[in-house]
């Protein structure tokens, strides 16, 4: 048995390129993203054909960022042909359903990077304080 | 080139806020101060890049791959609905509907057995708080009987002192022979003087004290 759609109210072009992505739905300060399916050449201010699931970047009091995803509805979808976004297709990656993107290795790698660097740095004030006190 | 009626006259407006009314117009030039700015090129090692490419080369092979079979999938799954919407699939349907009746009966007789113990229960508890009100009231209007026949007996008791057209000469000679006399008179220092027609007269000390 499958889910009905969580059906937005956008106008549905059957042989238009479909495209799933993130569409921001916070207010100022505070972001809030549906994963949602429209056009490829709608704007995210417009109606959406359907909403797939969302994501919340704020991480919570146990400091986890909550991603929701329908599946099912996302398997029609990319049978149908949809195009998926970069930051969607690094979330898909992430819960498993996708394999890895590969800018996540590349921001992970970035991190790692600028990680070493920093402690490079904070032990080289820590070396040139002692000198100094010696 | 165009006069402010026509602006004026504009069935659409002449800028329309979208979602990126934060950014500076297209046609915009450059700001004067920012003409000899060149911003920086991001540059990364040819080590990254090769590393990079390599990742995508693998990602976009298997997302190929990905995409491939939940298309192929669809597409069984479109057909199988479409070959199967004749018998096999109203034969599934009844199946299905005949076991969630079944289902529901059963879950249906268990709880009107549910609702019967409930109700009895309810029945036995509300007789017993009316029993319990009747006999509370039972135990007041014996109460108020018990009273009233007091009072009966009390009324009977004082019934042989009444007056009735047989003792009524008798009552008549009695008043007249003993009159009261509630009048009275009070003096100066609260001294009480009973009757209509005693003489008022102090004993001979107070006279004495009064005349002092």
């Amino acid at each position: 048995m499958s889910l009905p759609p969580a059906s937005g109210t956008g106008r549905y072009f059957a042989k238009a390129a479909k495209s799933i992505r993130l569409i921001r739905q916070g207010c100022t300060n505070r972001p809030f993203f549906h994963i949602s399916v429209t056009h490829r050449r709608r704007l995210n201010s417009q109606p959406v054909i359907e909403q797939l699931g969302s994501y919340d970047p704020m991480p919570n009091i146990n400091n986890e960022k909550l991603v929701a995803l329908n599946l099912e509805r996302l398997k029609y979808w990319l049978g149908k042909g949809a195009h998926v976004s970069t930051p969607v297709s690094e979330l898909l990656g992430l819960s498993g359903f996708f394999p890895i993107h590969p800018r996540t290795y590349m921001t992970a790698w970035r991190n790692r990077q600028q990680e070493r660097e920093n402690l490079a740095k904070q032990e080289a004030e820590n070396a040139k304080e002692q000198t100094a006190a010696t | 080139m165009f006069s402010q009626s026509s602006y004026l006259k504009r069935t659409i407006p002449l800028f329309i806020q979208t979602a990126g009314a934060h950014r500076k117009p297209r046609w915009l030039p450059v700001a004067k101060s920012k003409v000899y700015r060149i911003p920086k090129r991001p540059t990364t090692s040819e080590e990254e890049r090769v590393e990079l490419l390599r990742l995508h080369n693998n990602y976009k092979t298997q997302m190929r791959a990905i995409r491939r079979f939940y298309h192929e999938d669809m597409i069984k799954e479109k057909s199988t609905k479409d070959s199967a919407s004749s018998e096999m699939s109203q034969q599934l349907e009844a199946d299905e509907w005949a076991r969630c009746f079944e289902l529901n009966e059963k879950w249906n007789a268990e709880i009107s057995a549910a609702r019967e113990e409930r109700r009895k229960l309810e029945i036995a508890k509300l007789e017993e708080y009316t029993l319990a009100r009747m006999e509370a009231k039972d135990k007041e209007l014996q109460i108020k009987i018990k009273k009233a026949s007091e009072k009966i007996r009390e009324q009977k008791e004082l019934s042989k002192t009444f007056i009735t057209p047989e003792n009524l000469d008798e009552a008549i000679d009695l008043a007249i022979a003993n009159p009261t006399d509630y009048n009275y008179a009070i003096d100066m220092k609260g001294m009480k003087f009973e009757g209509r027609d005693t003489i008022i007269s102090y004993p001979k000390e107070d006279k004495n004290v009064a005349a002092n």
